[in-house]
């Protein structure tokens, strides 16, 4: 089973509006790697100059009920995990 | 004096007199401008148990120093008051350009006392104020009242800034709106001027404020626009406004839901930050100085028709009039925004009276008797009705105008358990289960439950996200530890000085480019002081404690710093499943917060700690 990546709020003008798309990997790294093919643009936005998880964005995984704010790009997914970009809030 | 006309406008209603007075230098540099000048004033002016709707009780408009710039919202300007809705001290402020325009004016600052004998509005302009007749105006909505006045030829270009209806039948929650486009929401400052019979301030004057070093303020404000542009911090919030808030906060299990019942919204695909663009969504518009651009320009055809004059709704309108109400129909809250703006009313204590009146009917509390008609969650037309029985103090609305803390007293039978306030303050659209700072504010803050008052809890979940400020360690929105400082410092840095500067609290999020050092940086390239980080944040402190004694005076203690009894109820589902705010948990954090802040344990601040802030 692919993991599901969810762009809310986010990179909307990248993905052409599409909001959901299915990876078949591992690792956040290697799936944003592959995500790349897809969505042309999208590591320059979403990656800092050092390769971090730019401050605007959160991602976040979602296994089952429970999620996770992930840090750093080497963190394992499993099967029918989800992972949902978001922006960071705005105040209100 | 840089920074500052050097002066502030009295109007006394009363014997129909105005007069000017000086504003020096030290008192300046003491409380710096805005919400700072506004709380001193008020506290001098009223004693123990006054009332805040009397003629005593004054209204300060009030410009900070970066209102002789115009940059990032700072021509906006703070209102302060006695809050009728709280019993306490109560400010709220809007940015637009009525705090340029009063600089225009020649004016620091614009004080209200007394009550005039019949309805008036004001008209300032350099060297000179009227108070004219405002019968013509009673009665209007906003939209009317400023088509009225500047349909006189004397009044031609100027800015209007006014109350509703509710404002003038004293909604204790009724706003002050200027130009159509912004709205001084909370606390009830529209009831405060309605009292006094003033319609609306008519303000025309291009008078320059002197600027200590505009070549470095040029520098500071290319440098900080240039990083807004470019560094991506603010890209969503240039494309969706705040409503980039709306999908985040449900995934995370902070949208209030069903009067907090639960944080995460079945319909949400319809009101998330996408759905808003595609639904109602026509343009943006900026503040004075702005690169950014949050705010929005929305339409909406038949049934629920809206006009694009308006400003749109924002995130909290969004969910005070969508989740909270379980209403998944962007129009009706594209709608029921325009109607609270047109009254007059803030749309977060409505949506929550609105809530607590549904729960109410859902659990037979209240019936179809009491209402008029049956009111049942996610109905948009009667969330419509019951914006109108409210504006208007009809039928059952007389009391809810009243807030949700005095019409639970009121109708009891349990009611009070889901009547959603602090200290009478309804809660704003961030459930503090899945965000412990954010409780810890609510408890806290000077004019209840605000979410402008202190921080954001995602915002520090990265390392090194304020360093300036000794927030290098990430801390999990979920945790209790470590939020007591935390709370404290952006009380005192975001909540109170951006407002006592006068400059939007947006670009100040980390981790956006608005960084402590460039805000002291632009404050002293404006004023010509030395301020150090030090003297900023000491300054937020004595604001912020001057505001405490206030409400100590009005009896507040630590019995008072609580939060709705619903927050101790574990949340079942979502992305702040199985979080609670256990009370426990709210008093330890309590302990430490006044530790922190030098007060007793009974939340009063100690005789040194004043000594030590000047305020003895």
């Amino acid at each position: 089973m692919p993991v599901t990546v969810r762009f809310l709020s986010a990179f909307q003008d990248l993905t052409h509006g599409r909001k959901i798309f299915f990876v078949d990997e591992n690792r956040f790294s290697k799936i944003l790697a592959d995500l790349e093919k897809e969505i042309p643009g999208l590591k320059a936005k979403l990656l800092d100059q050092e390769e971090r998880i730019h401050p605007a964005y959160n991602v976040m995984l979602i296994r089952g009920d429970v999620s996770h704010l992930c840090h750093g790009l080497e963190f394992k997914v499993e099967n029918g995990d989800e992972l949902v970009i978001v922006p960071i809030i705005s105040g209100g | 004096m840089n920074g500052y006309q050097g002066k502030m406008l009295t109007v006394d209603l009363s014997n129909r007199k105005t007069f000017e007075e000086p504003i020096d230098e030290a008192f300046a540099k003491k409380y710096v401008g805005g919400v700072g000048f506004g709380i001193r004033w008020v506290y001098d002016l009223l004693q123990k148990g006054d009332d805040p709707l009397s003629p005593k009780a004054p209204l300060v408009f009030s410009t900070g120093p970066l209102a002789s710039i115009h940059f990032l919202g700072s021509t906006g300007i703070s209102i302060t008051s006695k809050s009728p809705l709280l019993g306490l001290i109560g400010d709220t402020d809007m940015r637009g350009r009525m705090g340029g325009s009063l600089k225009g004016c020649g004016y620091d600052a614009l004080v209200i006392e007394g009550k005039s004998d019949r309805p008036v509005y004001l008209r300032v302009t350099e060297g000179s104020c009227q108070i004219l007749d405002g019968g013509h105006l009673w009665g209007k909505d906003i939209r009317q009242t400023q088509e009225a006045i500047l349909s006189d030829a004397q009044n031609r270009n100027m800015l209007v800034t006014s109350i509703g209806v509710a404002g003038e039948r004293l909604v204790k929650y009724a706003n002050i709106s200027c130009e159509l486009q912004f709205f001084a929401g909370r606390t009830g400052a529209g009831a405060v001027m309605g009292s006094k019979n003033l319609k609306a301030i008519v303000l025309g004057g291009k008078q320059k404020t002197p600027v200590s070093d505009m070549e470095k303020v040029k520098a500071l404000v290319k440098a900080i626009s240039s990083k807004i542009q470019t560094d991506g911090t603010c890209d969503t919030l240039s494309k969706y406004g705040t409503w980039n808030t709306t999908g985040p906060a449900n995934l995370n299990g902070i949208l209030p839901t069903k009067n907090f019942q639960a944080t995460t919204f079945s319909e949400i695909d319809k009101i998330d930050g996408d759905a808003m663009l595609h639904a109602i969504y026509t343009g943006k518009r900026t503040c004075p100085g702005c690169p950014i651009g949050c705010r929005r320009v929305v339409k909406g055809e038949t049934p629920y028709s809206f006009s694009t004059e308006f400003g749109g709704p924002q995130y909290e309108t969004v969910a005070s009039m969508g989740s909270l109400l379980l209403n998944g129909n962007p129009y009706a809250i594209g709608k029921a925004n325009e109607l609270c703006n047109l009254y007059g009313i803030d749309t977060i204590s409505t949506g929550v009276t609105i809530a607590f009146v549904m729960e109410c009917f859902d659990r037979g509390v209240l019936t179809e008797k009491d209402l008029g008609f049956q009111l049942n969650w996610g109905d948009p037309e009667g969330i419509l009705r019951m914006i109108a029985l409210i504006s208007l103090r009809e039928g059952l609305g007389d009391l809810l105008a009243e807030g949700v803390k005095r019409a639970s007293e009121k109708i009891g039978k349990g009611s009070e358990q889901w009547a959603m306030h602090v200290k009478g303050m309804e809660v704003p659209m961030h459930d503090p289960r899945g965000k412990k700072g954010m409780g810890l504010a609510y408890a806290t803050s000077f004019k209840g439950a605000d979410h402008e008052s202190s921080m954001h809890d995602e915002a520090y979940q990265r390392e090194n996200a304020l360093p300036e400020l000794g927030f290098t360690v990430p801390m999990a929105r979920k945790q209790f530890e470590g939020k007591a400082g935390l709370v404290k410092c952006l009380q005192e840095y975001w909540g109170v000085m951006s407002d006592a500067v006068s400059l939007c609290k947006f670009p100040m999020i980390p981790p956006r480019p608005l960084k402590p050092g460039l805000l002291v940086d632009l404050l002293n390239a404006v004023t010509g002081w030395n301020f150090t980080m030090e003297d900023f944040l000491t300054t937020g402190e004595r604001i912020f404690n001057l505001a405490r004694i206030f409400n100590v005076r009005e009896g507040i203690t630590r019995k008072d710093d609580q939060l709705p009894k619903r927050f101790e109820e574990t949340l079942k589902q979502g992305g702040s499943a199985g979080e609670s705010y256990p009370k426990k948990e709210l008093e330890k954090l309590l302990d430490e917060y006044y530790r922190l802040r030098g007060w007793n344990p009974e939340g009063i601040p100690t005789p040194e700690t004043l000594s030590r802030l000047g305020l003895d």
